[in-house]
């Protein structure tokens, strides 16, 4: 890969977000097309000055982008839709970074949608004979790895019981999240067993909604918001013999590779950024399962294998901690419009990078990273920078 | 008796090996790669190592003894509708002897009853009935009773 400083460098012209809760009465091409207008109204750009566009979804079927983008009108130009689980708007993002940086285009849009069905997902990331088997509940799989995960550095169900408390209060502050009442940590304890030992308020809720990002070139900037560049933009995709159940993945008892997929993307993310890890002033971590950010923190290099625990207990991960960790609310809060997510992470970067966050604002932030995982597997990084 | 229609219909052909007579049991069948010794369960019908990317895998016959190194217990059935076995169920990871992790659906016990490192052997059992009333057939592993 190419330095960051040999390319042309990306900035983002616009955001847009919808209201992530349930909606009946809506579609993806609604929540799409709202997304998109409101950030070609944060950009200042007109819609005609947009000339490619990167979809994320995951169960919208044929041409959902397209779907959207006739709500405002097809101009001839490029849409191309990105399947990719979970990582699937951080792909799209991707994607439409890599048109402005190589100069194929100066002005591209990527957004994601989501309409996501009730109950949990039945991801057919799986084998028939193993959807048969009952193998493809996410919660059991992410519980398999919690297993490992508490059995290696000694967390417990409260440990990641707090998880959900920090991520619901964070939520409160956030007008964009779909729940905005905090629990208490006795509420997430009490709550059903769904696949032990998660209960249901470790499993984050699933949500309809949309997100919308616009990518140029600094010459093509109209607004008059704080410049935002894209300092790294990674998907790796899958490394040999690492366990990741959800992904339908077993750790290979000969051959465990040595750096698994999350540190291998945010050390790519960091070697091109040239920052690292100590530099990022907020984070939207992976919190699909609350235990999941905690060994997402880790991965990501932010703290040692075993810390986040102990360190979430001490604050380090609140909004007015030392490195706070979903301060919209994460999926936990927010929800989870599986295609929209990751770019709902890099929507809350680019506020607080700005400034704009409201009640959940982290005084000076400078430079931040959104990871998402997703099955496949997939884990994408993107730090952006003020 | 009107039970002669009914068939018994294993979840996959070939991930298991079907005993011909009364004194062997059956076993998981698996790939070993002669090049990188890498095993894989089920077994590799293309004969090609996803570890070292080279050809001509060999069958193997895998033990029936392993250890649980993870497990959940599911409290509802999943979304879609291809599990058709009971509910609450169990399920996780079984480490075998020759170096390779299984996942599997656990039963003979109290879901209660499962731990971590316990030592687990291979069932060939009913795991529900397809929408004909045919057996659906799978692999188990159950706790050794001591």
């Amino acid at each position: 890969m190419r330095p960051i400083n040999e390319m042309r460098e990306v900035v983002v012209a616009g955001i847009g977000i919808t209201k992530w809760g349930f909606y009946e009465d809506k579609e993806c091409y609604d929540f799409g097309s709202e997304a998109i207008l409101n950030a070609l109204g944060d950009a200042n750009i007109e819609w005609k000055d947009i000339q490619a566009v990167f979809h994320g979804n995951c169960y919208g079927g044929v041409g959902s982008g397209h779907q959207c983008v006739k709500e405002i009108g097809l101009t001839g130009i490029p849409i191309v839709n990105v399947e990719n689980a979970c990582s699937s708007a951080s792909s799209a993002f991707r994607l439409a970074y890599q048109e402005v940086a190589a100069e194929i285009y100066d002005v591209v849009l990527a957004f994601g949608t989501e309409k996501t069905q009730r109950g949990p997902i039945p991801s057919t990331a799986f084998r028939p004979w193993e959807l048969k088997l009952g193998f493809n509940f996410q919660p059991g799989n992410y519980a398999n790895d919690t297993v490992e995960y508490m059995k290696e550095t000694g967390a417990t169900v409260e440990d990641f019981s707090m998880v959900t408390v920090k991520n619901r209060k964070n939520a409160s502050l956030n007008p964009n999240a779909r729940f905005q009442k905090p629990v208490t940590l006795e509420e997430v304890m009490n709550s059903r067993m769904v696949a032990k030992p998660l209960h249901l308020l470790h499993c984050c809720p699933l949500g309809d909604g949309a997100a919308a990002a616009i990518l140029c070139s600094r010459d093509k900037l109209r607004s008059k918001n704080k410049v935002i560049t894209v300092a790294a933009s990674v998907l790796t995709s899958g490394v040999y013999g690492e366990q990741y159940i959800p992904a339908d993945m077993r750790k290979s008892l000969k051959f465990a590779p040595r750096e698994g997929l999350v540190e291998l993307s945010a050390k790519q993310a960091y070697e091109i950024s040239g920052y690292g890890p100590g530099d990022m002033d907020v984070v939207q971590a992976y919190d699909t399962m609350t235990p999941s950010e905690l060994w997402d923190i880790e991965e990501l290099g932010l703290c040692k294998r075993g810390e986040a625990p102990h360190l979430l207990q001490e604050g380090v991960f609140d909004i007015g901690g030392r490195i706070p960790v979903n301060t919209d609310g994460g999926l936990m809060g927010r929800s989870h419009p599986m295609g929209a997510t990751a770019l709902g992470q890099i929507y809350e970067i680019v506020l607080q990078l700005r400034g704009e966050a409201g009640l959940r604002q982290i005084e000076g932030a400078k430079i931040g990273l959104a990871h998402a995982m997703g099955a496949g597997p997939n884990s994408s990084v993107t730090i952006l920078k003020r | 008796m009107v039970t002669s229609d009914k068939k018994r219909i294993p979840i996959k052909e070939g991930l298991w090996t079907i005993p011909t007579s009364p004194q062997e049991e059956p076993q998981l069948i698996g790939s070993k790669c002669p090049s990188c010794g890498e095993i894989f369960f089920p077994k590799k019908e293309k004969g090609l190592c996803v570890h070292c990317q080279r050809t001509g895998l060999e069958d193997i016959k895998l033990s029936r003894r392993g250890k649980i190194t993870s497990f959940t217990v599911i409290m509802q059935p999943p979304g879609g509708g291809f599990y058709r076995g009971p509910a609450p169920y169990a399920y996780g990871c079984v480490d075998l002897p020759e170096g390779v992790r299984v996942e599997t659906l656990f039963t003979g016990c109290d879901s209660d009853e499962l731990q971590v490192g316990m030592d687990v052997e291979l069932v060939i059992e009913k795991l529900g009935e397809d929408d004909e009333g045919n057996e659906i057939i799978a692999y188990k592993f159950k706790p050794i009773k001591k």
